[in-house]
């Protein structure tokens, strides 16, 4: 075996791999070249300290995160396929033996038959709001499903589209308004954080929102952020968060920016 | 391979639309394509972010997943993918400095010397700023080759090349760690 089958046979060499024929030349070879005996030597110790790195474990959140995106791109995919008119629009339970076209030619006559079909339509009128009190349910469930699931996205520009989408849900819906506080502090990325900041006018009235606007004012490095974070306060005429805005001013690492939007935000408050 | 035919079977079926069974292969190779991001990054928090988007991306891609293909493979391709387009994004890869120094996975000795306890995590901390200043083409054969325990045929299929090739980057990776390990040993000593 010469030097350079020795290269070449050297990643075999280190997972185990080498064939006894292999092996054998490979004994020799290296029994009288100091050399590559060397190099081996160093090569295999690099490749043992390797294996001695501690194999770390991924946090507890990974496991949810995933199982919540899973079911809300299940849910999505299921949305998004289309049903039969019949089942959306007239889906009638326990009378659903009827078969569809008979149902439909019946249905039609009763709408003809004013007087005689009266009982029916009112019937059916009623049915039909719970059908659409249904489909609004479920065109709510399903922005806050993407709404989540854009907020969750590794890629920035899908968290601001989730953050865009924040816009269409619910005043009242509470896990969008938890993601959106969670974006506000915590978001690596100042862009999100700035236009979740503004999305959560839309919630100006929760307490929550309040409070964590407050608490989020100390913590945030970014002064963009941070003035945002002031004009919320201003703009929703917050005066519970006064001694923040004063803690602001008095501190002397904030940027003089921000200063000043504090001063000018105390002002207004008073 | 068994595990591997049952994960081949299992992507099938997610493919054509039983997308429930994500969830095992999930529960198989999370932790593993966890610990290739944080290998590769060094970064806990976008290793899990990149661990989401792994999963994400095989459902959003389903229908490119070919009946005989090897799972871990594509798989892997797809993390690979996920990976670079992250770094780019972030443009500048964050050195492996995150990570504690770890003795858990090293064999039990009869008689624990502090000494050489010491000198090994003084080792292991040489060991992983050798690794951080690698280029991520030679830390990423590594990774998979020594932490993900490939071998160098499914290597070679996530990588597009032949197996001698993936043994040549192998020794190139693992010699070019060696000489920054070991230079940063000598520096410690000198």
């Amino acid at each position: 075996m010469t030097c350079d089958e020795v290269k070449e046979q050297i990643a075999d060499y280190l997972t185990g791999g080498l064939s006894r024929s292999a092996a054998g030349e490979w004994n020799a070879h290296l029994a009288h070249c100091a050399a590559c005996k060397q190099e081996v030597e160093a090569l295999a110790e690099t490749w043992r300290l390797l294996g001695l790195l501690q194999q770390e474990q991924p946090g507890a959140a990974v496991r949810p995160r995933f199982y919540e995106s899973l079911d809300a791109y299940r849910q999505g995919i299921e949305s998004a396929t289309p049903r039969p008119a019949r089942r959306r629009f007239f889906d009638w339970g326990a009378r659903g033996w009827m078969p569809a076209p008979i149902f439909q030619v019946a249905w039609s006559a009763a709408l003809l038959m004013v007087g005689i079909g009266a009982g029916q339509w009112l019937t059916a009128r009623d049915r039909n709001r719970s059908e659409l009190a249904r489909l609004e349910n479920e065109v709510r469930h399903m922005r806050q499903m993407v709404t989540l699931s854009l907020l969750e996205q590794q890629s920035a520009s899908e968290r601001l589209r989730g953050v865009d989408y924040a816009y269409r849900v619910e005043q009242s819906d509470t896990q969008v308004l938890a993601a959106l506080l969670h974006a506000v502090n915590y978001d690596p990325n100042v862009n999100v954080r700035l236009a979740a900041v503004d999305a959560l006018r839309k919630f100006a009235g929760s307490p929550a929102v309040r409070s964590t606007v407050d608490r989020s004012l100390a913590k945030q490095e970014s002064p963009l952020v941070q003035i945002a974070l002031i004009d919320f306060i201003v703009d929703t005429n917050d005066k519970g968060a006064t001694p923040s805005l004063e803690a602001l001013e008095r501190n002397p690492a904030v940027n003089k920016d921000v200063k000043e939007r504090a001063v000018w935000g105390l002002s207004q408050l008073q | 391979m068994p595990e591997t035919r049952a994960d081949n079977v299992l992507m099938q079926k997610v493919r054509d639309g039983d997308l429930a069974k994500m969830a095992v292969l999930f529960e198989r190779h999370h932790h593993a394509l966890f610990r290739y991001f944080l290998r590769l990054s060094g970064n806990r928090a976008a290793s899990e972010d990149l661990v989401q988007d792994v999963f994400l991306r095989m459902l959003k891609y389903r229908h490119t997943y070919r009946d005989g293909n090897p799972f871990t493979a594509w798989m892997y391709q797809v993390a690979r993918n996920a990976h670079l387009d992250s770094a780019q994004k972030r443009k500048s890869e964050t050195p492996l400095d995150g990570e504690r120094e770890g003795l858990h996975s090293e064999p039990a000795s009869a008689e624990p010397d502090p000494g050489e306890i010491l000198r090994r995590r003084q080792d292991l901390g040489l060991l992983r700023r050798a690794l951080a200043a690698l280029p991520l083409d030679k830390r990423e054969v590594l990774v998979l080759s020594r932490f993900q325990n490939l071998k160098y045929e499914q290597i070679a299929d996530i990588l597009a090349c032949d197996v001698g090739a993936v043994k040549v980057r192998v020794y190139r990776a693992v010699k070019a760690l060696s000489q920054i390990f070991f230079d940063l040993a000598g520096e410690k000593a000198s």
